[in-house]
C-alpha cells in the first residue's frame, strides 16, 4: 500500500446505521415509492387472519365462479371460495417462504464469504470451488434435482432454494471482505489483537451491510417468482397448502371464462416482486453512489 | 494464459465428475431403486418378490457400488443412459430432440432479448436519470418482476382464445415458437438493458471517447464506431451466462407451453420419477452448461489479455 492509495475521504461512519438508511430513503423515487408499497403489502398480509373475509378453504358451491361483487370482491373460484381471502392466505404463505429462505441463504452467503475472505488458503478455495460447482448448475435443475430426491413440500422447497441461493451472497461478502479488508482500520484492529469473530462482525459485516442489504432485496424478487413457479408446476407447496402459483395453476383451467381468476394471484406476484426489486435496485444505486 | 486454460480445463472435469457420480446417486437417494421401477412400471402397490430378486440381478445391483459407477460411467461417456422408465425408448435419443427444440427456443428468445435490450440500454446510457433512463428502468424493473407463469397464460388468453391468432401450445411452426420465445424473453431483455446501461455509461465517460469527440465526430458515430465495440465484452460473457441458463431452465415455459425441449424432459422425469431420464438430463444440462461457459470464459480472456485472471487478486 502506498501513500497515494489512501483516500482523503473518511470512510462512511460505522456507527450510524439508521442515519446511513435514511440517507439511502432520501436518495431515490425506486427506495421511496417501493418501500411504501411493500410496507403496505406486509401490513395486510400480516393482518390477513383477522382482515380476510372468508376462510381461504370454505366452500360454497352455490356461489362457485362468481364474478367480483360487494361479497366477493375479486369474486369466487371453481368451489366457491373467496378469491380474495384465498390471496391473502397464499400471499402469506409465499411470502413467508420467500423470506425464511431469504434470511437463510444471507446469513449462510455472508458467513462463508467473509470466513473464506479471512482465511484465505484451502478453505477459501475448497468453499469457492464449491460456489463455482453450484454456479454450473441452472437454479431450476439444482431445485429439480432435491425435488426429486426429497419429494415435494414446504421443507423441501426452503431447502432446494437455499441451495441456490446462499452463492451469490458468499461471492459478493468475499469480495467486500476482500476489500475492507485492506484498510487500515482493519490493520490497526488485527495489530491490537481483536479475534477474526470480531474483526468480521463489528468491522466487516457493518461496511458490506449496503450491499448486501441490496441484493437480498433484489433476490427477494427472484425467490418469490421462483417459488410461485415450482408451485404453479406442481413440485412446490402441496395441496390443501395453497400459494400465489398453486392458484395461478388451477385457474389457468378457467382462463376463458374467468381470466380474473388468474389475474387476481399473478398481480399479487408481480407487484410483491415490482416492490422489492425496485427497492434493491434502489439501494443498489444509492451504495454505488455512496462509494464512489 | 496456458495455465488459465488448463486450469479451466481442470475445473470443467472436476464440475463433471461431480455431477456424474450425483446423477448415479439418484436412484438411491429416493429409496429402493427396484422398487421404485417396479411401481414406475406398474399401478399395483403390491410388488412380487420375486420379481425384485430377478430385476436386482438383472440390473446387478448385488455387486459393489463403484464397480456399478464404473459401469454406468462408461456407458453414459458414450452417451448411452438406457431406456427412459416410462417412455421405454433410449435417453439419448430423446434427449437429442429435446436439446434441438431448447436450443432453437433459446436462441430465439436470446435474439429477441439483444435487440430489444441493447438499443434500450444504449440509449438511456446517453441521458443518465433523464426521461428515457428513468422509463428504461422502469420497464427492466417490471420484465424482471413479471413471472413467465402469469404473463404466459395472459398472453394465450388473448392471442389465442380471444384472437385466435396463435396455438397455446406444441412446438410444430413457427407460429407456435412466438409465445414461448417471447414470454422467455422478458427477463434477459431486462438484463441485457440493464448491462448494456452500465457497460455504455463507463464507456462514454472514458479517454477515448472523450478523444473521439474532440476529433469532431459527433456523439453517436462515436458510440457506433468507438462505443460498442467495448461495451461488448460484458454483454458477450451476460449472453454465454443466459443461453446456458435458458438451454437447461426454461423449464417452466416449456411446461406452459408444452414444448418438447430439455425442461420438459427433466420436468416429466422429476414427475414419474424417470430415473434414467433424469439422470440424462441432469449431466447433459451441466455438461452443456459448463462446457459453454468454459469456452466463453477462454473466448473472453484471448480476446483481452487485460482481464484480470481468476484467483489473482481479488
Amino acid at each position: 500500500m502506498t501513500a497515494t492509495d489512501i483516500s482523503i475521504l473518511p470512510d462512511a461512519p460505522i456507527s450510524r446505521h439508521r442515519s446511513l438508511l435514511m440517507r439511502y430513503t432520501g436518495l431515490n423515487w425506486m427506495i421511496r415509492y417501493g418501500l411504501t408499497a411493500l410496507f403496505l403489502l406486509l401490513a395486510l398480509l400480516i393482518a390477513t387472519p383477522w382482515i380476510a373475509p372468508y376462510d381461504p378453504d370454505a366452500q360454497d358451491l352455490l356461489n362457485k365462479l362468481q364474478y367480483p361483487n360487494a361479497a366477493h370482491w375479486l369474486g369466487t373460484d371453481q368451489y366457491g371460495r373467496d378469491v380474495l381471502s384465498r390471496v391473502l392466505h397464499g400471499g402469506l404463505f409465499s411470502v413467508s417462504i420467500a423470506g425464511i429462505t431469504l434470511v437463510l441463504c444471507t446469513a449462510i452467503g455472508t458467513a462463508v464469504g467473509a470466513i473464506s475472505a479471512r482465511q484465505g488458503g484451502l478453505i477459501d478455495e475448497t468453499l469457492m470451488r464449491l460456489v463455482d460447482l453450484k454456479i454450473s448448475f441452472p437454479d431450476i435443475v439444482v431445485a429439480m434435482f432435491l425435488i426429486a430426491a426429497l419429494g415435494s413440500g414446504q421443507g423441501t422447497l426452503i431447502i432446494a432454494l437455499t441451495a441456490i441461493g446462499w452463492t451469490p451472497f458468499a461471492r459478493m461478502m468475499r469480495n467486500l471482505t476482500l476489500e475492507v479488508g485492506t484498510k487500515e482500520y482493519i490493520e490497526a484492529a488485527e495489530a491490537l489483537g481483536c479475534s477474526q469473530r470480531f474483526i468480521i462482525l463489528r468491522h466487516i459485516l457493518p461496511n458490506a451491510i449496503g450491499p448486501i442489504a441490496a441484493m437480498a432485496f433484489l433476490r427477494f424478487g427472484h425467490m418469490l417468482i421462483a417459488i410461485g413457479g415450482l408451485s404453479f408446476i406442481g413440485l412446490g407447496v402441496q395441496p390443501p397448502a395453497s400459494d400465489w402459483g398453486a392458484m395461478l395453476s388451477e385457474a389457468r383451467n378457467y382462463m376463458d371464462a374467468m381470466p380474473w381468476l388468474a389475474i387476481a394471484p399473478g398481480l399479487a406476484i408481480f407487484i410483491t416482486a415490482l416492490c422489492v426489486t425496485l427497492v434493491g435496485r434502489g439501494l443498489q444505486a444509492g451504495s454505488n453512489a455512496t462509494n464512489a | 494464459m496456458t495455465a488459465f486454460i488448463a486450469k479451466r480445463l481442470l475445473t470443467l472435469f472436476a464440475t463433471l465428475a461431480v455431477v456424474s457420480m450425483l446423477a448415479f446417486m439418484i436412484p438411491y437417494l429416493s429409496g429402493d431403486p427396484v422398487r421404485n421401477i417396479l411401481r414406475a412400471r406398474s399401478p399395483d402397490p403390491v410388488l412380487d418378490p420375486a420379481a425384485i430378486a430377478a430385476l436386482t440381478e438383472q440390473l446387478g445391483l448385488d455387486r459393489p457400488i463403484y464397480q456399478q459407477y464404473w459401469e454406468w460411467l462408461a456407458l453414459a461417456l458414450r452417451g448411452d443412459f438406457g431406456l427412459s422408465f416410462t417412455a421405454r425408448t433410449p435417453v439419448d435419443e430423446m434427449f437429442l430432440s429435446g436439446l434441438g427444440v431448447s436450443l432453437s427456443l433459446s436462441l430465439g428468445a436470446m435474439l429477441v432479448a439483444l435487440l430489444i435490450g441493447l438499443p434500450m440500454g444504449i440509449v438511456a446510457a446517453t441521458r443518465p436519470t433523464g426521461v428515457i433512463d428513468n422509463v428504461t428502468t422502469f420497464i427492466t424493473q417490471t420484465l424482471v418482476a413479471l413471472p413467465e407463469y402469469w404473463v404466459g397464460p395472459l398472453l394465450v388468453l388473448v392471442f389465442t382464445i380471444h384472437l385466435g391468432w396463435l396455438p397455446s401450445a406444441g412446438w410444430d411452426d413457427w407460429s407456435s415458437m412466438i409465445l414461448p420465445t417471447l414470454v422467455l424473453a422478458m427477463r434477459p431483455t431486462a438484463y441485457f438493458a440493464q448491462v448494456a446501461r452500465a457497460a455504455m455509461f463507463e464507456v462514454l465517460r472514458s479517454p477515448h471517447m472523450v478523444a473521439a469527440r474532440a476529433r469532431g465526430l459527433s456523439a453517436w458515430q462515436a458510440i457506433a464506431r468507438h462505443g460498442l465495440k467495448n461495451a461488448m465484452l460484458p454483454i458477450m460473457t451476460l449472453f454465454s451466462l443466459w443461453l446456458t441458463g435458458l438451454l437447461g431452465g426454461s423449464v417452466i415455459v416449456e411446461v406452459i407451453f408444452a414444448v418438447p425441449g430439455m425442461g420438459w424432459l427433466l420436468f416429466e422425469s422429476v414427475l414419474n420419477n424417470d430415473v434414467p431420464l433424469l439422470q440424462g438430463a441432469l449431466v447433459c444440462i451441466v455438461a452443456l452448461t459448463v462446457g459453454i461457459n468454459t469456452l466463453s470464459d477462454i473466448v473472453t480472456a484471448l480476446l483481452n489479455p487485460a482481464i484480470k485472471m481468476p484467483g489473482k487478486g481479488a
